[in-house]
């Protein structure tokens, strides 16, 4: 479902992103892992198609990301790191705004919009305006609009940040149901959220990928913690072109 | 083109959530009332004892009140414009919704005309209250229509140039303080061309000792740089139009005018993708 290939992102002399191949069967959650400033966010934005490779390709359900970029765009559903909203809208107005740009019809998008926000805990919110919403409510409003339009990617950027711990475990108990239709990616810096929503797990450090390991080979040996942090301990090379 | 509709009618509610449509709209029709309600009295003055005046005759309406008026409406766009679209584009940076529209099954061109087509938006909510004043005045003066409607094109044009170029500044800053910054200055400096020109003299001043090649090269130079001078700027063509002269020229330096900028807009939006 997520094929990525030999992809580097460059910014100026800094390689963020160095020679990454990863591949996402449909159905699957794969957790993505990494210290601060690994390129998790730079992979994630490539696979998006927010800003483009400067080396490789990346294809998502069979279309590539720099060829076909509304393909790609129409079956992902992305929350960014910064949960991007328009501080001036109601949560339902938001929502609906966001179900327009997603191509879905004016009779469903009623529908839709108040399934998702039954989803996310936002249904006694939907009038309130964004900029009065608690960091915990607008980050359940972010992953709403990833989740509009149910489409088949979902690529995640830390969705659980800011949540109350109730709120975290609902979240995780939704992208667990999510597994049977989608496909997720989704980077986090909780170990054990991994350990229990994910099937696969990548660690990136320095822009390469230094571990690809499924969940229950990990349960036999090492911890998650353990395999991270022995992951980020190897020797890399520079990361510069 | 759904799109387009989708992102303007979010853009346009947005100048309505917050304080900026209603300033911006108030701050208009309080300007260019009064500068209406002014002239348009001053005009009947001198139409009733232009010998008080030192008028030899009545002074023709067109010259001497429509097109002054309607330019001087436009011009009020140069203050208030960096207002419209200061948040256009830049307010998107700055709080990263950039991200989310660029990951949304959204071309360039639904973000670029959705957010121009809801400046021109509030453009037309302007030229409305223009317009009460035109109603007022085709009740009171002996002028042909067509004269009034090729005005508020005029103005209309106007105004559309300097958001266009707006739009465009609103794209390349991360902040609105300096988007409106920049447009302001940008737009003032388009206007201040034209007064240079005026003060320029025709024949270019050339030392008289200069061979007779050098000066006439120096003068080709020269009446190149006067005419640009005296073409570019933004109120001048629309001086013309607003007397109800049609002159291709003058419209098609419009639409070459925002042609150029929204293109160069285009651009500035495919270069954030490289650069971000």
């Amino acid at each position: 479902m997520i094929r990525v290939r030999h992809v580097s992102k460059e910014y100026g002399a800094f390689r963020a992103v160095d020679d990454v191949s990863f591949e996402i069967n449909k159905g699957e959650i794969v957790g993505f892992l990494g210290p601060n400033g690994a390129g998790k966010t730079t992979t994630m934005r490539v696979l998006t198609g927010y800003h483009p490779a400067t080396k490789g390709s990346a294809e998502i359900a069979g279309f590539d990301v720099n060829t076909h970029p509304l393909e790609v765009k129409k079956r992902v559903g992305y929350l960014p790191e910064s949960v991007p909203l328009y501080l001036e809208m109601t949560v339902s107005s938001y929502l609906s705004f966001v179900a327009e740009l997603k191509d879905i019809s004016r009779s469903k998008r009623k529908s839709e919009v108040a399934d998702v926000m039954e989803r996310c805990g936002l249904t006694h919110m939907q009038r309130r305006l964004i900029q009065n919403l608690s960091k915990g409510y607008r980050q359940r409003v972010g992953l709403a609009q990833a989740l509009i339009g149910s489409p088949p990617v979902l690529i995640l950027d830390e969705p659980t940040v800011g949540l109350d711990p109730k709120q975290i475990v609902g979240i995780r108990q939704m992208i667990k149901d999510l597994a049977d239709n989608h496909t997720v990616l989704l980077s986090t810096h909780i170990l054990p959220e991994v350990s229990m929503i994910c099937d696969r797990v990548l660690i990136l450090h320095e822009g390469k990928i230094v571990t690809e390991k499924k969940m229950d080979e990990l349960e036999k040996g090492a911890s998650l913690e353990e395999v991270f942090i022995a992951a980020i301990s190897q020797e890399t090379k520079p990361a510069h072109a | 083109m759904r799109n387009v509709w989708t992102l303007c009618k979010r853009e346009v509610k947005s100048y309505f959530y917050t304080p900026v449509g209603y300033v911006v709209l108030g701050a208009y029709a309080l300007i260019s009332g009064l500068g209406f309600s002014l002239s348009f009295i001053l005009y009947s003055f001198w139409t009733e004892t232009p010998a008080l005046y030192d008028l030899p005759a009545v002074p023709d309406f067109e010259e001497a009140f429509l097109s002054t008026y309607l330019v001087y409406c436009g011009t009020i766009i140069m203050f208030i414009g960096p207002l419209i679209t200061m948040r256009l584009l830049a307010e998107e940076h700055n709080q990263g919704t950039i991200e989310m529209l660029l990951t949304h099954p959204l071309r360039d061109r639904d973000i670029i005309f959705g957010k121009y087509l809801a400046s021109l938006t509030m453009l037309c909510l302007m030229l409305f209250t223009t317009s009460i004043n035109m109603v007022i005045v085709y009740y009171f003066v002996q002028v042909e229509i067509e004269v009034l409607l090729f005005g508020l094109l005029a103005f209309f044009l106007m105004g559309a140039a300097f958001l266009s170029m707006g739009l465009f500044i609103s794209s390349i800053c991360r902040t609105q303080i300096t988007a409106a910054t920049l447009t302001f200055s940008a737009f003032f400096a388009f206007y201040m061309m034209g007064y240079m020109a005026e003060d320029l003299p025709e024949a270019a001043p050339v030392p008289a000792e200069w061979s007779e090649q050098a000066q006439t090269n120096a003068d080709t130079v020269y009446q190149g740089f006067r005419t640009i001078l005296n073409e570019l700027p933004i109120d001048a063509h629309a001086q013309q139009m607003a007397q109800g002269i049609f002159q291709p020229a003058d419209i098609a330096y419009y639409i070459l005018f925002i042609v150029f900028f929204i293109f160069l807009t285009f651009r500035s939006l495919e270069m954030l993708k490289w650069r971000n």
